[in-house]
């Protein structure tokens, strides 16, 4: 079976923000039928990477049925605008890191899903210290 | 067909690096069949106690009792799982932090001291401020009570020879009694070993606490924003000989993650900077040593943050040693908001530059965190 084409990107070049900025994203499904989509999420997310557990925040969260669509089909282009928050801003630590990212989800009949992910930073807090390799 | 073979995958918090479906068919497969195991042992054991009761086979110890207990554990477990399990199908992990977030804001709703909008995933700072200071508006609380500590260490201390003594009196009675146990009595001897560090410990703590007299910080203003001063007055009391008296500002990054079965938390220093400094003086009974300093945190450094195994922590930290004393170390927590310079979307060059040669100086451990 074809996986279906998710596309996600951010509007303009820019993938700096700085706090309290309007990020506005764009997605559009396709190879897939319509029938075939159960439900689309899309996400504003910070998540933490490093040592410890990963963590994450959802700063916007839009979850769609195909009852929310037009004619059920949720695959057209979509638009969305978030303020983004104050914090926590993208940080390079030691053991600790934050990222940002939009993310997108797409849930298929019979519980198969597929994400896509387009990161961006918030701020600008210089990365003081190396990152820590991932182990292998 | 490498993707097969990755039984073993690394867990990345709430998320898995794997198929979702393939992970919830296993967990339902596993507390399924824990369920199913238990409920048959229980039927087969209720059936046959009914069928042929036989109340001795009841009694307290490692009879059907235990037997019954186990398959009960299982039952429960299992169901719990099941149940957990099938709720969490087809709900993301955004999903569920979404909800979650909606929840923490309705909270924050009710909170008692109002802060700042719009600032997630910064500590609140409610506790920092609900005691006014002396010479400046807020006294800070320190970091770690030391009475808990030192509870915590005597009854260690206490539960650990406790047994230890236990042992050895088995020990030395199975020797008089021609029956040596060697293997028990070679395991005693690390056993001694932690008994003494454990006694030692305490008796340093219980030293330093009741010797060294507190320290107390205060502070003018909170939460702190990086880029400004902020008037700091430290406090040290106790009839003492100080060798030293140092106030550091400190920044660091604290992470917890499980190895094993074990939740584990690493703190690593980042940033460090002395704010005060006084060597050789004498602190008078009845009259605490006093002064004051000025602290800035770094323009582009970063705020206090928090998640739930993730961490980054400001705190100052008094150090002292004085003569005859162990060297103590008291924290003292603070919250940093994000600063103007770092929430804009470019550090100035010279800015950035600075702030990558940290004023970090490595010092020796202190003898004891009070």
């Amino acid at each position: 079976m074809i996986e279906p084409l998710l596309s996600l990107c951010l509007a303009g070049p820019n993938r700096n923000f700085a706090a309290g900025d309007e990020l506005v994203c764009e997605y559009q499904i396709d190879a897939v039928e319509p029938a075939d989509i159960q439900a689309v999420e899309l996400s504003v997310l910070w998540y933490t990477e490093g040592k410890g557990e990963e963590d994450m925040g959802v700063h916007f969260f839009e979850r769609r049925l195909p009852a929310d669509a037009e004619d059920g089909d949720l695959r057209p282009m979509r638009r969305l605008r978030s303020k983004l928050p104050n914090s926590p801003l993208s940080y390079r630590g030691a053991i600790v890191s934050v990222f940002w990212c939009v993310r997108l989800r797409l849930f298929l009949r019979r519980g198969r899903e597929f994400v896509v992910e387009e990161p961006f930073t918030l701020g600008s807090v210089p990365a003081v210290l190396p990152a820590i390799a991932e182990p292998s | 067909m490498a993707r097969l073979f990755r039984f073993v995958e690394k867990k990345r918090g709430g998320r898995r690096t794997g198929s979702n479906l393939v992970g919830n068919f296993g967990e339902a497969l596993f507390f399924g069949s824990l369920f199913l195991v238990g409920m048959l042992a229980l039927s087969v054991l209720l059936a046959s106690h009914l069928l042929a009761p036989d109340p001795a086979s009841f009694t307290i110890g490692f009879g059907k009792w235990l037997f019954l207990l186990l398959m009960a554990s299982f039952v429960l477990l299992g169901g719990g799982g099941m149940i957990w399990t099938v709720l969490r199908i087809g709900v993301s992990a955004e999903r569920r932090s979404a909800l979650a977030t909606r929840a923490v804001d309705l909270d924050l709703m009710q909170e008692a001291v109002p802060r700042p909008r719009n600032y997630p995933a910064i500590p609140p700072f409610d506790g920092l401020v609900n005691s006014p200071g002396i010479d400046l508006a807020y006294r800070l609380p320190p970091a770690q009570t030391p009475g808990w500590q030192l509870l915590a260490m005597t009854i260690f201390g206490l539960l650990w020879t406790g047994v230890v003594c236990f042992f050895t009196v088995w020990t030395i009675s199975n020797a008089l009694a021609g029956r040596p146990e060697w293997l028990l009595t070679a395991l005693l001897v690390p056993f001694w070993a932690v008994c003494y560090w454990a006694i030692r410990e305490f008796l340093q703590l219980l030293v330093v606490n009741s010797g060294t007299g507190s320290t107390t910080v205060e502070i003018s203003d909170l939460p702190l924003a990086p880029g400004h001063e902020y008037q700091v007055a430290i406090a040290q009391h106790g009839q003492l000989t100080m060798k030293s008296l140092e106030l550091w500002l400190v920044c660091e990054e604290e992470a917890t993650f499980t190895q094993g079965t074990d939740i584990r938390s690493e703190v690593r220093e980042v940033w460090r900077q002395l704010c005060f400094e006084r060597r050789d003086f004498r602190i008078e009974a009845g009259v605490p040593f006093q002064e004051q300093c000025a602290i800035a945190v770094p323009p582009t450094a970063m705020h206090s943050f928090y998640s739930p195994h993730n961490a980054v922590r400001w705190k100052l930290v008094a150090r002292g040693e004085a003569d005859g004393w162990p060297a103590f170390e008291r924290g003292f927590p603070l919250v940093v908001y994000p600063g103007e310079a770092t929430q804009q979307v470019e550090v100035a060059g010279h800015v950035a530059r600075a702030a990558l040669t940290p004023p970090h100086v490595p010092l020796p451990a202190a003898g004891v965190r009070a």
